[in-house]
C-alpha cells in the first residue's frame, strides 16, 4: 500500500480546496441524519446525476462527507426529543434524552458532536495507518463470531430493564419476536406475515423507531405542557455559551472513553452487513459494563451520550474498509458508493491502493477533514438547536408526528407503513404507562434479525453441528469475554455487599 | 409449479407489434410524456441497479424520458414481484428490471401470488451473465477437479446470494453429475457472499461471473457454467464445467430483463411497441458500450434478446427449478 506523507499532504490540500463542497454535503448529511426515514444510502441515490458527472475525487470527497455527517446527525433528536433519526442512534436516547429532560441538552448535544468527532478521526487515523491489518480482521469475523458480538448487544436488554427485570426480559422477547417476522434467511419462508407482502422484508425498522419512540413519546408529551422538568426549564432558558465549553470539557475529560468506544465501532463496522446500530449498542453495554457507576446509566450521564456517539461514527470508518480493500460493500451507501466509483472506472480492491492510492487513502482524509468542518458548523448551534425543547408540546406534539409520519412512508412509499408505524406508536405508549421498557424492545427488533440470520448461517455451514459456535479461536475468546461481562456484575455486588458486611462488622 | 403457456400467452409480448396500428391516435401521442418508474427487485447498488441505470442512461435518448428508481429487495426478489403486480398500474409507464435466472427460480420454488405470464411479461433482455464457481487466492483448490475430489471426501461450502439462482442450481447439477457433495449457503446479497469467500468462511462462491470480476486477484475462476468461456483474460482463463468434467450441465445464465404488466400489452399495444423498438435500438449506440462496461458488464456479456426469447428462457428455468426444488425451497 503506497502511503507516503506527500500523498496524504496531496489529498489534504485536495481537500481543503473543496472545503465548501465539504460545508454543503456535511449540512444536508446532519439533517437528513436526524430526520428519520432518511438516510445517508437514499440521499446519495438521488444525487448520483452529479455524483456521476463530476470527477471521482469530487463524487467521493461529497459522498463521504454527507455518509458521516449522517451518523453524526442521528443524535440530535435522539437527545432532545426522544426519537431517533436512524438505527444507530437508538442508544443514544439511552441518556441523552434524561440528560435534555434535566435541562443539559446544551452539553448533551455537545457531548454527541464531540464524541462523534473524536470517534471518527480516531478510527479514520487509524485506518490511514493500519489499513492492511484492519482490513485482516474481517478475515476472522465470520458468522460465528457475530453471532457472539450480537449476543453482548442483546445482553443490554437485561440492563435497560433492571428496574423491572421480568417485564423489560417480556419486552425484549417481544422485540425478539417481531425481529423474526419475515422471510426467513435460507429458504425464504414468509413467517408471521399474515400474508402481508410489505412484511415479507421483516417489519421496517423505520416503522418501528418513529412508532415505538416518536409518536409514543409525542403523545406522552401531550400529557404536560413540557419536555422538562421545572427546574430543567429554568436551566435552558438561562443557558448560554457557558454550557456549550461545559458540554466540550465533559468530553475531553472523557477521551479515552471516546476512543475506546470509536474503535469498538470501527471493529464492529469492517464485518460486512452489520451496522452502526450494533456498534452502538455494544459500545453502550460495554461502557456501562465497565463503569464504576452502572447504576446511573439511563439516568443521563454522559458517558451514555459518548459511547453509542463515537462507536456509531467509528462505524462509518469501518463500513468503508471493506468496499475500498476488498472491493466488497459492507452496507447500502458504500454499494452506492460502488456504483459511483465503478462507473468512473476506479478499480477496488488491493489494487486500489496500488492504482489509486489516492483515492484510497482520500476517503479517509475526507473524513478527517469533514469531522474538522462540523466541529465547527455544529457547536455554534447547539445553543439554538437545544431551544427545541423549550417549545410547548401543544405546539412540538403534532410537529413530531406530522414529520415523522413523513419520514415513516418515506423509504418504501407504501401507507402500510404509516399504519403499522401507528401501531407501533400505540406499542410504545401502551409499554410506557405499563412499565414495560421500549429500549429493551427496540433492541430486539434490531439485533434479533441479524442474530437468527447468523445462528442459521454458522449452523448451515456446519452441517447443523451446535458445536460450530465453540470452533473457532477468535469466537471462544469473545465466548469467554461474554461470560466474563455477564459474571462481572455479580462479582462487583457481591464484592460490595462484603465489604458492607466487613464494614458492618 | 410448471408455467401454462398457451398460443395467447407466447405471443402477448410481441403483441404491441401486430396491434399497434390499430391503437388510438390518442393513446400513441405523446407518450411517454412523464418519467417512467423502474422498480428494482434487488437493492440499490447491486447488480441489477448498475445495468439498469447504464442502460436507461442511453435508453432515455430514445425513448425521450427519464427514469425514476425505487428498490423493493426481500425474499430472493419476490416482494419486487409482488409490489410490482399488485401496487403498480398496467399503463406502460410502471416497468420491472429484473434477472430471468434467479427470479424465474424463485417464482417456481416460493408460494408466490402472481402468476406467470397471466401477470407479467418480459419485454426484452440485455444481456446474458454466466454462472460461475470461484474461490478466494488463499484455497488450496486450483482446479474445479481439486474441489471434485475433496468433495468426494467431504461437504464442500459454497456462499451464494440466494438460493433461488442460477448458480446454485449448476453448483447441484455439477455435485449430481460428480458425486461430489456441496451445501449452498445464501448470504442475503452479492456483497456478502463474496466477502465469505474471500475471507474463508466458506470454500467458494457461486455466483454470476459479472458481479465478480472487480476483485481482481482475489479470486481465482475454477469453471464456468457454459458451453466456452467467454470472458477468459478476466477469469483466469477458467474452463466452462462440461470440458473440464465430461459433464452435460445446461447453460446457467442470468438475463438482465425489463418485464412489463401483461395488461399493459393488451391495453397499450402502441406504448409497449415503442418500449420494444427503443430498447433494441440501445444495442446499437456505440454509448452505450463505454456505459455497460463502467457498470461493470464485460461487452461480451452484452446481447438483446426478444420477448419470445425472455419467455423460452423463463420457462427453462422454471423447469429446472421443478427438477432442484427439495434443495432450493424448504418444501421436501
Amino acid at each position: 500500500m503506497n502511503l507516503s506523507l506527500s500523498l496524504l499532504s496531496d489529498q489534504f490540500l485536495l481537500n481543503f480546496s473543496y472545503l465548501w463542497l465539504i460545508v454543503i454535503a456535511t449540512t444536508i448529511g446532519i439533517i437528513i441524519g436526524a430526520m428519520p426515514g432518511f438516510g445517508s444510502a437514499n440521499t446519495i441515490i438521488m444525487l448520483l446525476p452529479f455524483t456521476l458527472a463530476v470527477d471521482v475525487e469530487v463524487a467521493m470527497i461529497f459522498m463521504v462527507s454527507l455518509f458521516v455527517a449522517s451518523h453524526m446527525g442521528g443524535g440530535i433528536t435522539s437527545i432532545l426529543l426522544n426519537i431517533p433519526g436512524n438505527g444507530g442512534s437508538a442508544a443514544t436516547c439511552l441518556d441523552g434524552y434524561p440528560m435534555a429532560r434535566k435541562g443539559l441538552g446544551q452539553q448533551a448535544l455537545v457531548l454527541s458532536f464531540v464524541a462523534s468527532t473524536v470517534g471518527g478521526m480516531v478510527t479514520a487515523l487509524m485506518s490511514i495507518f493500519l489499513l492492511p491489518y484492519i482490513a485482516r480482521l474481517a478475515f476472522y469475523m465470520h458468522s460465528v463470531e457475530m453471532v457472539v458480538i450480537l449476543l453482548f448487544g442483546i445482553t443490554l436488554i437485561a440492563s435497560v430493564a433492571s428496574d423491572n427485570m421480568l417485564k423489560g426480559l417480556i419486552a425484549g422477547f417481544l422485540g425478539l419476536l417481531i425481529g423474526a417476522i419475515g422471510a426467513d434467511h435460507i429458504y425464504s419462508t414468509p413467517r408471521g406475515t399474515f400474508g402481508f407482502i410489505e412484511l415479507y422484508d421483516g417489519v421496517p425498522l423505520i416503522a418501528v423507531l418513529i412508532g415505538v419512540f416518536a409518536i409514543s413519546e409525542a403523545l406522552i408529551m401531550m400529557e404536560s405542557t413540557s419536555v422538562l422538568s421545572d427546574t430543567g426549564r429554568q436551566m435552558m432558558q438561562q443557558s448560554s455559551w457557558k454550557e456549550t465549553w461545559e458540554g466540550v470539557v465533559m468530553s475531553f475529560q472523557r477521551t479515552w472513553h471516546m476512543i475506546w468506544t470509536g474503535i469498538i465501532g470501527l471493529i464492529i463496522g469492517i464485518v460486512p452487513g452489520a451496522g452502526a446500530s450494533i456498534a452502538a449498542f455494544v459500545a453502550y453495554q460495554q461502557s456501562r459494563l465497565y463503569s464504576k457507576t452502572p447504576e446511573k446509566y439511563g439516568t443521563g450521564i454522559p458517558e451514555g451520550v459518548i459511547a453509542p456517539e463515537s462507536a456509531n461514527n467509528g462505524c462509518a470508518s469501518g463500513d468503508l474498509i471493506p468496499l475500498l480493500v476488498i472491493g466488497v460493500p459492507g452496507g447500502t451507501t458504500a454499494a452506492v458508493m460502488l456504483i459511483v466509483m465503478t462507473y468512473h472506472g476506479v478499480q477496488l480492491g488491493p489494487r486500489l491502493f496500488i492504482q489509486n492510492p489516492g483515492i484510497g487513502y482520500g476517503v479517509f482524509i475526507t473524513m478527517l477533514v469533514a469531522y474538522a468542518v462540523m466541529l465547527f458548523t455544529t457547536l455554534p448551534l447547539t445553543r439554538w438547536v437545544s431551544k427545541l425543547v423549550l417549545i410547548p408540546t401543544p405546539v412540538l406534539a403534532p410537529i413530531i408526528i406530522a414529520f415523522t409520519l413523513v419520514g415513516a412512508f418515506a423509504p418504501r412509499g407504501y401507507m402500510f407503513d404509516l399504519w403499522l408505524t401507528l401501531l407501533f406508536g400505540a406499542i410504545g405508549y401502551i409499554c410506557r404507562k405499563t412499565g414495560f421498557n421500549v429500549v429493551a424492545l427496540l433492541i430486539g427488533v434490531i439485533l434479533g434479525p441479524m442474530l437468527e440470520a447468523n445462528v442459521m448461517r454458522a449452523l448451515r455451514i456446519s452441517g447443523n453441528d451446535p458445536w460450530v459456535f465453540f470452533s473457532s479461536p477468535v469466537g471462544n475468546i469473545l465466548w469467554a469475554a461474554l461470560a466474563f461481562s455477564l459474571a462481572i456484575p455479580s462479582i462487583v455486588q457481591w464484592r460490595r455487599n462484603r465489604a458492607a458486611r466487613m464494614v458492618a462488622a | 409449479m410448471s408455467i401454462m403457456l398457451n398460443r395467447r400467452h407466447v405471443l402477448l409480448a410481441g403483441a404491441g407489434a401486430v396491434f399497434a396500428p390499430f391503437a388510438s391516435a390518442v393513446q400513441a401521442a405523446g407518450y411517454p410524456d412523464k418519467p417512467l418508474q423502474v422498480l428494482i427487485p434487488t437493492g440499490e447498488g447491486g447488480g441489477v441497479d448498475q445495468a439498469a441505470r447504464a442502460f436507461n442512461r442511453i435508453w432515455s435518448k430514445y425513448l425521450g424520458a427519464n427514469f425514476e428508481y425505487s428498490y423493493f429487495p426481500g425474499a430472493s426478489g419476490q416482494v419486487g414481484y409482488e409490489v410490482f403486480v399488485s401496487k403498480r398500474e398496467a399503463d406502460g409507464y410502471n416497468i420491472l428490471f429484473g434477472n430471468i435466472g434467479p427470479e424465474m427460480i424463485m417464482y417456481a420454488t416460493q408460494k408466490v401470488k402472481y402468476k406467470y405470464p397471466q401477470d407479467f411479461v418480459y419485454l426484452g433482455s440485455m444481456d446474458v451473465d454466466d454462472s460461475v464457481i470461484w474461490v478466494g487466492s488463499g484455497s488450496k483448490f486450483k482446479t474445479i477437479q481439486d474441489m471434485v475430489e475433496e468433495g468426494k471426501k467431504r461437504e464442500i461450502t459454497l456462499s451464494t446470494s440466494r438460493l433461488p439462482h442460477p448458480s446454485t442450481i449448476g453448483a447441484l447439477a455439477l455435485a449430481e453429475a460428480t458425486g461430489m457433495k456441496v451445501r449452498m449457503i445464501p448470504y442475503g446479497g452479492g456483497g456478502p457472499a463474496r466477502s465469505a469467500a474471500i475471507t474463508g468462511e466458506v470454500d467458494g462462491c457461486a455466483t454470476f461471473l459479472s458481479s465478480s470480476l472487480g476483485l481482481g486477484d482475489q479470486a481465482r475462476f475454477l469453471t464456468v457454467f457454459n458451453e466456452t468461456n467467454r470472458a477468459p483474460e478476466l477469469t483466469n482463463n477458467a474452463p466452462p464445467v462440461n470440458q473440464a468434467l465430461g459433464t452435460k450441465i445446461p447453460q446457467m445464465s442470468g438475463q438482465r430483463a425489463i418485464a412489463i404488466h401483461a395488461k399493459t400489452v393488451e391495453a397499450y399495444p402502441d406504448r409497449v411497441k415503442k418500449l420494444s423498438e427503443t430498447f433494441k435500438q440501445v444495442f446499437a449506440d456505440p454509448d452505450y458500450k463505454a456505459v455497460a462496461e463502467k457498470a461493470g458488464t464485460p461487452w461480451e456479456f452484452i446481447q438483446y434478446g426478444d420477448a419470445a426469447s425472455c419467455q423460452e428462457s423463463a420457462k427453462e428455468f422454471v423447469e429446472l427449478a421443478d427438477r432442484y426444488r427439495p434443495l432450493l425451497s424448504a418444501t421436501k
